[in-house]
C-alpha cells in the first residue's frame, strides 16, 4: 500500500511537526508556514515550462510527472496544462495551505493560479492575474512566498524603464491586490540600496525577511552572449540583500553583496543565526548572520567551483537539518554538494556533471531524491546541441547520485523546463467540500 | 439536500465514536519568538479582505449575522471543534485566547472594544447546547465579548470557510468511513470595526504579545485625529 509508506503531515498535524521539530527542509524552498510539508515519498513533480516556437502547443505550460517508483507510471508524464501563450515560465509557490499554485511570467507578468490540491496528478488553473503591473508598476514576478492568507510576490523588474529598480506585491489569496512594497534604494546604515528584488525567505521566529536582487527585463530578456559582453549591461545586477522586519514591511539593513544574490535559504532550527544565499556572478556562497551586537553581516563563505571560469551558480537546495547543501552551477552543468556542518566554512565534498546546462536542484525532505532540471532563463539557454531539456531524477545515498529516470522535454515537445514543486496524494482525507467525501 | 444529508452523514460517524475522545491535550507550547515585537502604531496592518456576511447560530439556538460579531469592535475570530484533542490545535488557540482576554480586560485602550469570537467546524455534534457549555470555562468571568458560534449545518458553514480560506478535511479509516478527527489549520483572524480582515496568525504567529501589539494598533487607527498626534508610545503603553 502506497499510502502507508508515505507520511504526509497535513493541516494540524503539519503544524506540530513543524513547531515542534528543529528540522525544516526547504522541500525544497517553501515558505516555513506552509501546511503539509511532504516527508516521505513524494508523488508528482510540477515542472514549470517555458514554451519553445516549434515544440507542442508553443505554450508554457504546467507538466506533472508521477515520480512514486511504486506507480505504473512512474517517470512518464502524467499531465499537462497550457495557459495559451509564452510568457516567460519561471518559478511557482504554493500558498500556505498547499492547496493551490501561483505560477509567473517574467515576461508578460501574469500570474496563474494552479488548484493542486483537489487532485494533484491533475491539476487546473483556475484563476489568472494579470494586473500586477498596473496595480503596482512592477514587472516580472519571480517569488511567490506563502504568508497566512496571503502572496507575497518579489518582481525583479519594472514597466517604466525595465530595469533592476523593482519591489514586491501583497495579494490575498483570492487573488486580490492588497499593497506593495518598493526594494530600498536609499541607504540604510551607510549601505546604498539598489532597489532590485528576487527571491524572499522569512524566519518567523525572528520577525525578519530577507530578500536577495538579480537583474531587470532588460538583462533577463536579452541574449547571454550579448549581456557578458556589454560593460554597461553589466553594471546592472543587483549587489545587496535586505533584511526586512516583517511585521513593519520595512527594511532595516541593507547588505552589501556583489554580483547578484539568488536564492535564499534559512537554518531555521532554533538556535540557529543565519541564512545562506549563491551569487550567480561572483560564483561564492554567502553566509548572512546575526554578531553579537545583534545585527545582520554577510560574508562569503566558499567559492563555488572555479569563479573565474563564471560557472554561474544558479539554484540550491539546503538539506532538512541545514548541514548540507545542493548547489547547480549553470555553465558548466555541474551538481555540487556542500557540506554546511560549519557554515562559515562550508566545504563542496561531492560533484557530479549533471546535463550540458543545469539550472534547478530540488531535492526530498529526506534528501533520498534530487531532482534537476535544465533551462535557465529562453535568452540564456545554451544553444545548439548543448541546449539539453529535460528533468532528470536521481537517488543520493550520501555519497553517488544515481540516475533515477530522465524525462527528455524536447524530444516530447513540452519546451525549456524550470522550477519544480513537489505533491502528494492526501492519505484517507475526505474534504468536506470533495465530492468524493459525500 | 443530497449534499446535506451525506455530509451530515459524516459528522454522524464521527460523533459516533466519540466516547472516548477527551484526552487531556496538556499545556500547550507557543510558538518561538525571539524578538521584541514592535510597538503598537509603529506599523499598518493591511486590509488582506473583507468578511463576508453570513448567518449563523449563537449559544442560545439565535440566528445571528457574522457581519453582527465582526464589526463595531475588534474582533479576533477562529474555528474550532469542542472535541478536538490536539494540544497545538484548537486548545492552544483557547488557551491563547483566554490569555489576551484578561490582557485586554486590564489594557485601558482596549477593554470593551475587543471581542472574541469561536466558530465551530462541526455544526452536526456541535449544537447550541454543546457550544455553550464548552464555551462556559471561557466566558467566566463575563465581562468580556467572547461569543461561541455554529451554524445550522455543514451547507450552512461551507461558505464562511471557503471566505475565510479555512480549509478543513475529515480523516477517513482503512473503510473509507470518517473518523473522529478533523484536519484544520489552525488559523485566527484579527478583523477592525468595519469588518475587514487585517492579520491572519497561523501557528508560528501566534505570538500573544504581537497579537496585542496588533490590536492596540487597530484601536489607535480608529481613534480621532486630533488623539493621533499625541505621541504613540505615551498614549498606548
Amino acid at each position: 500500500m502506497r499510502i502507508h509508506r508515505r507520511v504526509i503531515l497535513g493541516y494540524c498535524v503539519a503544524i506540530i511537526v513543524s513547531v515542534s521539530s528543529p528540522l525544516y527542509a526547504d522541500e525544497t524552498c517553501n515558505s516555513p508556514y506552509m501546511a503539509g510539508l511532504i516527508k516521505g515519498q513524494e508523488d508528482f513533480v510540477h515542472v514549470w515550462t517555458l514554451g519553445v516556437p516549434g515544440a507542442g502547443d508553443e505554450s508554457d505550460k504546467l507538466v506533472t510527472i508521477d515520480v512514486n517508483p511504486a506507480s505504473k507510471t512512474y517517470g512518464k508524464v502524467i499531465h499537462k496544462i497550457s495557459v495559451g501563450g509564452r510568457g516567460e515560465a519561471h518559478h511557482m509557490g504554493f500558498t500556505d495551505d498547499r492547496k493551490h499554485l501561483w505560477a509567473g511570467g517574467l515576461d508578460d507578468s501574469k500570474i496563474y493560479v494552479f488548484d493542486v490540491g483537489t487532485n494533484p496528478s491533475q491539476p487546473k488553473l483556475i484563476k489568472t492575474i494579470d494586473n500586477l503591473s498596473a496595480k503596482t508598476g512592477y514587472a516580472g514576478p519571480h517569488t511567490f512566498y506563502a504568508l497566512p492568507g496571503r502572496m507575497l510576490i518579489g518582481n525583479l523588474s519594472n514597466i517604466a524603464d525595465k530595469g533592476g529598480v523593482t519591489g514586491m506585491s501583497l495579494y490575498n489569496n483570492k487573488g486580490d491586490f492588497i499593497v506593495k512594497y518598493a526594494m530600498p534604494t536609499s541607504a540604510i546604515k551607510l549601505v546604498k540600496g539598489d532597489g532590485y528584488g528576487y527571491d524572499i525567505a522569512v524566519n518567523p521566529a525572528k520577525n525578519a525577511m530577507l530578500t536577495s536582487s538579480f537583474a531587470g527585463w532588460n538583462n533577463y530578456m536579452r541574449d547571454l552572449g550579448e549581456v557578458v559582453k556589454d560593460p554597461e549591461a553589466m553594471k546592472h545586477f543587483g549587489n545587496t540583500m535586505v533584511m526586512w522586519n516583517l511585521k513593519t514591511m520595512q527594511p532595516e539593513q541593507i547588505l552589501a553583496v556583489p554580483g547578484a544574490p539568488l536564492e535564499i535559504r534559512w537554518a531555521l532550527a532554533e538556535g540557529q543565526n543565519w541564512a545562506i544565499t549563491a551569487t550567480a556572478l561572483t560564483s561564492q556562497l554567502w553566509l548572512v548572520s546575526r554578531d553579537p551586537q545583534g545585527l545582520w553581516q554577510a560574508k562569503d563563505v566558499a567559492a563555488i567551483g572555479d569563479p573565474a571560469k563564471i560557472p554561474l551558480p544558479v539554484d540550491i537546495s539546503i538539506t532538512a537539518d541545514a548541514k548540507g547543501l545542493w548547489v547547480n552551477t549553470f555553465m558548466d552543468g555541474t551538481t555540487h554538494y556542500f557540506d554546511l556542518t560549519d557554515p562559515q566554512h562550508p566545504k563542496e565534498t561531492y560533484s557530479k556533471h549533471t546535463g550540458s546546462q543545469v539550472n534547478m536542484v530540488s531535492q526530498s525532505w529526506d534528501g533520498r531524491r534530487v531532482y534537476v532540471t535544465s533551462s535557465l532563463l529562453s535568452k540564456w539557454d545554451k544553444k545548439g546541441k548543448d541546449d539539453e531539456q529535460f528533468l532528470r531524477a536521481f537517488r543520493w545515498d550520501g555519497h553517488e547520485l544515481t540516475a533515477a529516470f530522465e524525462i527528455d522535454f524536447a524530444k516530447e515537445q513540452l519546451g525549456r523546463p524550470h522550477h519544480m514543486k513537489f505533491t502528494a496524494n492526501p492519505p484517507r482525507l475526505a474534504s468536506l467540500t470533495d465530492k468524493s467525501a459525500r | 439536500m443530497r449534499r446535506a444529508g451525506a455530509l451530515a452523514g459524516i459528522f454522524l460517524g464521527m460523533v459516533a465514536g466519540a466516547a472516548s475522545a477527551a484526552v487531556d491535550p496538556g499545556r500547550a507550547a507557543a510558538p518561538r519568538m525571539e524578538f521584541v515585537p514592535p510597538p503598537p502604531g509603529s506599523y499598518k496592518l493591511q486590509r488582506i479582505q473583507r468578511v463576508s456576511d453570513a448567518l449563523l447560530l449563537d449559544s442560545a439556538g439565535h440566528p445571528v449575522s457574522l457581519s453582527a460579531m465582526t464589526r463595531g469592535k475588534i474582533t479576533l475570530l477562529t474555528f474550532f471543534y469542542t472535541y478536538c484533542v490536539d494540544p497545538l490545535g484548537c486548545p492552544f488557540a483557547h488557551t491563547t485566547l483566554a490569555q489576551l482576554r484578561d490582557r485586554v480586560r486590564g489594557d485601558g485602550a482596549l477593554a470593551g472594544r475587543v471581542r472574541f469570537v469561536s466558530v465551530s467546524l462541526d455544526p452536526t455534534h456541535d449544537t447550541p447546547a454543546v457550544i455553550a457549555t464548552y464555551g462556559q470555562e471561557f466566558t467566566n468571568p463575563p465581562k468580556f465579548d467572547w461569543r461561541f458560534l455554529t451554524a445550522r449545518g455543514v451547507p450552512e458553514l461551507l461558505p464562511v470557510l471557503d471566505d475565510f480560506g479555512q480549509d478543513i478535511s475529515v480523516e477517513m479509516d482503512e473503510n473509507g468511513r470518517a473518523t473522529r478527527t478533523l484536519h484544520h489549520m489552525l488559523k485566527m483572524f484579527l478583523i477592525d470595526a468595519r469588518g475587514h480582515v487585517r492579520e491572519i496568525y497561523t501557528l508560528a504567529f501566534v505570538q500573544p504579545r504581537v497579537i496585542f501589539n496588533d490590536m492596540k494598533t487597530l484601536a489607535w487607527e480608529a481613534r480621532p485625529n486630533t488623539v493621533k498626534s499625541t505621541r504613540l508610545d505615551k498614549l498606548l503603553r
